[in-house]
């Protein structure tokens, strides 16, 4: 009894000494004698304390949504006087802007034992029109060196008062402590949704605040130690695993009014489904001319109709590297522009699928650089595909891209799920996408080799889905001279001749690319015996999984199958001296496969290698399993035929 | 005024009223392989008076693919000294037909700030044109006018790679004879190049010239691709009039007008420093002092306002600040050697990994990109780049190395060759061992020491994260797959300039294991594996920019119960780019001895030479596979 009362007031003192803020300015000599951060003495700078306060305010009738920071940073290493510049993008609208004020920083450092601090002078702040929706303030400390710790606060007025940005715990130096804190006016319900591996719990009370003479909800989180993030290859989008809350106002529930914005995944869609772009525009088709009808003409089932229409819109009308979910033209004018937004594309294909008379619907959702959308949301949700449903069989497509296909989507729509808005039937809610089809890449290789270690051949390679829709992209408006010579390069100074590529133009069906091979040393001689590759050029030499531990799952973008198969001819007064042993190895749970055999054959041997990756993304309890299933690949790859003078 | 813009425009409206824009009309032999085909780009420089230079400048261009788009190159920068007096734009379809006309205010107007800069006034009108359809031509027209005549835009037509060029014309002209530039003409050799004197203007003009593309190794383009440099006599500059015949009036224009007056320093800091270097009596051991402390005092922040395109910030705003740009910090660095009684002299420069001269005979302000300084002593200048916290006193490799560069002096500027780093100063040394475990496991120690411009490619370790150190030599050694770093070790000597790692690694499965034998390539710790590409045609020569030694040995030791099979035959190249020695032997029973030299020889070859050289390369990269191979002892 005494020590659970004894633990409780620790437990509040705790919090206490925790919650408590720092005062602007008041430096202590330990921070400045500090040499290096405990938990990563790597760190070349870290932030040592963040305040952040977001609320409400009302001026002359305008109610505004501020920001205060104040932030001090020590510096570690010279490496850290990047973190010595301070850089606030302020978001900018059509009618207004988001501005900042009350910049005020110092630069503290330690000489002969003192306390010594440097102002930032006034004429040292620059504004920059960074673009046309961004300002930029930028600013850099004074008299920075190794040991300084800098320290700032500025506060961000913003007339965007729904928007809350996102509130950010993790950065790519370690923080030591942060303290955020949001009070928002009572009956007005924001969404607020942790991210990240660390575990956020905000602490709510309720108080007053006069400002806007209401009563506010007050949530502080609070984070302590906060480890910096790495980057790392084959991540998705890093910023899914930064620690941090997301905001969303949900609804407003005053007395006598209430309103309720997005609270579920059917509330989001039924909201997109009532806007404009959604409700009137997709079943107008007095903007469509004779040539769909034309085209339409040609086919009487519904696939080919749907084909029709989706190589209609890809021929006619190019993508202007923006996403949206809504209208940046508009149907009518993107037709007649021949360009448009992701919206202005893929509605139109909806619409025109429609008027095919197919049963076809957006589908909302959220790209991968855009991150996972981690709660219901209006907002983080940037791109929009087209949905169709015919004999119950489900098709997404995407005409953004010039060699995507149907259901072979850019890769970077595989994110997560869509939202459906299906306004006919009165249908909005989550669907799932049709998962990402496993790719083929086959290869094979006709190899004749000779007594002087080189050798001959010929090489054919065949690749469909997202493989052929990645190659394509590479090989668009490509150099073939240059590109030869790349490939040359890479496949170990090989000479290509009668080099031929066939069907890159299109989105649908196989790529082709096929040539004759010279490869002065193809094989190795050790000692009169030739040492032979069973892979030839095509052999994989490193393992890319180089590091021991791995924080974020290994995003392969889609599933896919290699295949190799190789035909070697040996050299007339030779013969198989050794070979290598077959081998089968899987990944536990489906995840991949590797099968490999090398056999005798009339006049030399046949190669059958096949490489399967099951699935898109490989969680990171799976790493180690992968990076051993690579490395055995890899060691297995570099064994040798051997074969001896007869 | 009005009569002479009016004048100078009407070459320009003849030329398009009977311009063919179609794609069609374009010769036979021009946008095969191109990405892009500029029909004409004419551009017209008007000296009108020493404050006052108007340049109009018209360019079509038709692109055929998404990649030729940047050819337009349709933005036009502008500062508070440069007026864009009307820039516009128009574009047709591939039958020539006009498809829109962009005005002004379809331009977008944005900051020309980039990644390297906190803060710059300047600002760019950049064409927003979305096209829909390819092949479509643009034509792409601007006039500006600037009060500073201090720099004249060179003739350079080359447009990138993959560009055709059918027809370029650069005309200068100039009000009075006071007024006419120098002129130097490059690289003409062998190109289509028209040129036309007047009493006030000159003309060139070149025509349907084929695209270039990229190469490996191929020298920087002002070396090999004609162009013509301009630069005024008289002329007059953010406030200051100038007149320049030769460096020397370069720099003395330099000193006088834009340097003087940027030294003072308050008197605290002049005694801070000179009790930094209190008891010192040699100025090259105060200069290292001084060095130091402006290296641990300071960093590079680039804030470019007004003049500071060329003037520096003044020594006491960087004392303040502890920050500038290269012209700031090496001005602040010459202000505290002056406090201390050391001479030093502030030093324009081409910097970069390519080395790019200042030309012998053309003086002018347009050259350089850096600012470092000289620092005399004992005959010899030592050279100090402020820019970098990191850098040992007097270390210049890889980016301001061996040119010529301008070094302004109180009485005027003269040109001087900076240090080069030649082969065997640019050495590496790796020594050490490694053993194999039964299971084809390595275990290896290794050292590898680094000198003169391989010193720069290493001392930046020390500075690495523990995690991008683990990266660095997991990539430093792709060659040795399952590399698991033990332990490393770096020793820093920057007053000798010598880096020095010592590596602990090991490595699963380095051997593979077949039936009894195990098969490993020898050369396990510097095996780059290099070779430039195979070109059908080689266009360019070739260049190789710096030289280098590399020395290596090392001990293998072999399993237990395993015996050699086979140990590679020794190897020595020679050539005029390099050498290349190889032996490998047995020590004792299960020890081998490793021992690797490459030389690589700094030089300027034809292109005709660039198969051999490949062959050269190819030669000893594929020794550096070399394997050994070792089976089982057989129990006697």
């Amino acid at each position: 009894m005494i020590n659970r009362q004894f633990f409780a007031i620790f437990v509040l003192l705790t919090t206490v000494v925790n919650a408590q803020k720092i005062q602007f300015g008041e430096i202590s000599k330990a921070e400045l004698e500090e040499a290096e951060y405990a938990f990563d003495t790597d760190a070349p700078a870290a932030i040592t304390y963040k305040y952040q306060n977001t609320f409400y305010q009302t001026t002359n009738g305008n109610s505004n949504l501020v920001t205060e920071v104040h932030e001090r940073i020590k510096i570690y290493k010279k490496e850290g006087f990047e973190y010595a510049t301070e850089v606030i993008n302020l978001y900018k609208g059509r009618y207004n802007a988001e501005t900042v004020s009350k910049i005020k920083a110092f630069t503290y450092n330690l000489v002969d034992g003192k306390v010594i601090e440097n102002k930032l002078d006034k004429d040292q702040i620059f504004k920059t029109e960074a673009s046309y929706n961004y300002n930029r303030v930028t600013f850099t400390m004074p008299n920075v060196q190794k040991g300084s710790v800098i320290e700032f606060k500025y506060r961000i007025t913003s007339p965007f008062i729904w928007n809350i940005d996102e509130f950010q715990f993790q950065y790519d130096i370690p923080v030591k402590k942060m303290i955020a804190e949001i009070r928002t006016p009572k009956g007005f319900r924001f969404n607020q949704t942790p991210k990240g591996y660390l575990d956020i719990v905000p602490k709510t009370t309720t108080t007053r605040d006069h400002r806007i003479d209401m009563d506010v909800v007050k949530k502080t989180y609070t984070m302590d130690q906060v480890p910096a993030m790495k980057e790392e290859n084959y991540v998705d989008n890093i910023d899914n695993y930064r620690s941090g809350v997301m905001f969303e106002l949900v609804s407003i529930d005053l007395p006598g009014y209430y309103k309720s914005f997005a609270k579920t995944w059917s509330d989001v869609a039924k909201t997109i489904g009532n806007s404009d772009d959604y409700e009137d525009e997709l079943d107008k088709t007095r903007s469509f001319d004779d040539e769909l009808d034309a085209i339409l003409a040609n086919h009487t089932d519904q696939i080919g109709k749907m084909k029709a229409v989706f190589r209609h819109i890809k021929e006619n009308i190019t993508w202007n590297g923006m996403d949206g979910k809504y209208f940046y033209y508009g149907i009518k004018k993107t037709l007649k522009e021949k360009k448009g937004n992701a919206a202005d594309i893929n509605l139109a294909l909806v619409a025109m699928l429609r008027y095919a008379g197919i049963n076809a619907n957006p589908v909302v959702i959220s790209t991968k650089d855009n991150t996972v959308p981690f709660f219901p949301t209006v907002e983080r949700l940037n791109h929009v595909v087209a949905y169709a449903l015919i004999e119950e069989q489900p098709y997404f497509l995407d005409a953004t891209e010039e060699f995507s296909d149907i259901n072979v989507l850019p890769v970077k729509d595989y994110n997560w799920q869509g939202i459906l808005i299906n306004n006919h039937d009165m249908v909005w809610r989550p669907i799932d996408l049709v998962a990402p089809p496993k790719s083929n890449r086959m290869y094979s290789l006709n190899v004749k080799l000779a007594e002087d270690g080189s050798c001959e051949g010929t090489y054919n390679s065949r690749f469909d889905k997202h493989s052929a829709l990645r190659f394509r992209k590479q090989l668009k408006d490509i150099d073939l001279e240059a590109y030869i010579t790349e490939l040359e390069n890479r496949y170990q100074g090989i000479e290509i001749s009668e080099h031929k590529l066939t069907n890159t133009d299109s989105y649908e069906g196989y790529v082709k690319e096929s040539f004759d091979f010279y490869d002065e040393e193809g094989t190795e001689i050790i000692d009169e015996k030739l040492y032979v590759n069973p892979l030839a050029f095509l052999i994989m030499e490193e393992n890319p999984f180089k590091l021991e531990e791995r924080n974020y799952p290994v995003d392969f973008g889609f599933p896919f199958r290699d295949t190799y198969m190789l035909n070697i001819d040996i050299p007339e007064g030779y013969e198989i001296a050794e070979l290598p042993d077959p081998m089968i190895m899987k990944l536990p749970d489906d995840l991949g496969e590797f099968k490999y055999t090398v056999q005798k054959k009339p006049g030399g041997l046949g190669v059958v290698v096949n490489f399967e990756i099951n699935r898109a993304m490989i969680p990171v309890t799976s790493y180690p399993m992968l990076r051993e299933f690579y490395k055995q690949m890899v060691g297995k790859e570099a064994e040798k035929v051997v074969l001896s003078k007869v | 005024m009005r009569l002479l813009i009016g004048i100078l425009l009407a070459p320009l409206l003849l030329f398009s009223q009977d311009f063919d824009y179609s794609v069609s009309s374009i010769p036979e032999g021009f946008g095969k392989s191109a990405n892009a085909v500029i029909r004409s780009d004419v551009m017209e420089v008007n000296i009108a008076s020493r404050r006052m230079m108007r340049i109009s400048c018209k360019r079509v261009v038709t692109v055929l693919n998404e990649a030729g788009n940047d050819a337009v190159m349709g933005y036009v920068g502008y500062d508070d000294g440069i007026r864009v007096k009307e820039v516009s734009a128009k574009v047709y379809d591939s039958s020539g037909k006009l498809i829109k006309k962009l005005k002004r205010s379809d331009f977008v107007d944005v900051s020309a700030v980039d990644g390297g800069s906190l803060y710059t006034d300047s600002r760019v009108l950049l064409l927003n044109y979305f096209p829909v359809a390819y092949p479509y031509t643009v034509e792409f027209e601007y006039g500006l006018s600037s009060n500073n005549t201090g720099t004249i835009p060179n003739w350079f037509f080359l447009r990138g790679f993959l560009v055709d060029v059918l027809q370029s014309r650069y005309t200068i002209s100039f009000a009075s004879p006071e007024l006419k530039p120098k002129i130097k003409e490059r690289n003409f050799g062998g190109y289509d190049i028209q040129k036309q004197v007047l009493e006030n203007s000159i003309v060139y003009s070149a025509t349907n010239i084929n695209m270039v593309r990229d190469e490996a190794l191929r020298p920087s383009l002002p070396k090999v691709m004609p162009h013509v440099l301009i630069a005024p006599t008289n002329f007059y500059y953010e406030g200051y009039e100038g007149r320049i015949l030769n460096w020397k009036d370069a720099g003395e224009w330099m000193d006088t007008k834009i340097l003087s007056g940027q030294g003072a320093l308050p008197e605290s800091t002049i005694r801070m420093a000179q009790q930094l270097v209190a008891g010192v009596e040699d100025d090259l051991e105060k200069a290292r002092k001084i060095f130091k402390y402006v290296q641990e005092n300071t960093r590079y922040i680039s804030v470019q306002v007004g003049i500071g395109g060329i003037k520096p910030i003044s020594a006491a705003e960087v004392d303040q600040l502890k920050y500038g740009d290269c012209k700031g910090l090496s001005n602040y660095t010459k202000s505290l050697l002056a406090a201390v009684g050391v001479e030093s002299f502030y030093v324009h420069v081409e910097a970069g990994e390519d080395k790019i001269d200042f030309e012998e005979d053309f003086a002018s302000l347009a050259q350089g990109n850096h600012v470092i300084l000289a620092v005399p002593y004992n005959g010899e200048y030592y050279w100090l780049d402020s820019t970098s916290q990191t850098i040992p006193f007097g270390y210049i490799a890889d980016f301001t190395d061996d040119r010529n560069v301008l070094i302004i002096k109180p009485h005027g500027g003269e040109l001087q060759r900076t240090k080069s780093y030649i082969e065997e100063q640019n050495g590496q040394y790796t020594t050490g061992e490694y053993h194999l475990t039964a299971e084809g496991k390595l275990r290896g120690k290794v050292e590898i020491t680094s000198h003169g411009q391989q010193y720069g490619n290493h001392y930046f370790l020390e500075t690495l994260e523990k995690l991008d150190i683990d990266k660095y030599y997991k990539n430093y050694w792709s060659n040795i797959n399952n590399l698991f770093l033990v332990s490393h070790d770096f020793k820093n000597d920057k007053e000798k300039i010598v880096f020095k790692e010592t590596v602990e690694i090991e490595a699963e499965k380095y051997a593979t294991s077949q039936n009894e034998k195990m098969l490993f390539v020898a050369n396990a710790f510097n095996n780059p594996q290099y070779a430039p590409p195979r070109y059908r045609t080689r266009n360019f020569p070739f260049q190789i920019q710096r030289g280098f030694l590399d020395v290596d040995k090392y001990s293998v030791r072999l399993p237990e119960g395993y015996q050699i099979a086979s140990l590679p035959e020794g190897i020595t190249l020679d050539s005029q780019f390099g050498s290349y020695q190889l032996a490998i032997s047995q020590e004792t029973g299960d020890t081998i001895t490793l021992e690797r030299s490459m030389k690589l020889n700094q030089g300027y070859y034809s292109k005709d030479l660039y198969t051999t050289f490949r062959s050269f390369m190819r030669k000893i990269a594929k020794h550096d596979k070399s394997k050994i191979v070792i089976h089982k002892k057989v129990q006697p």
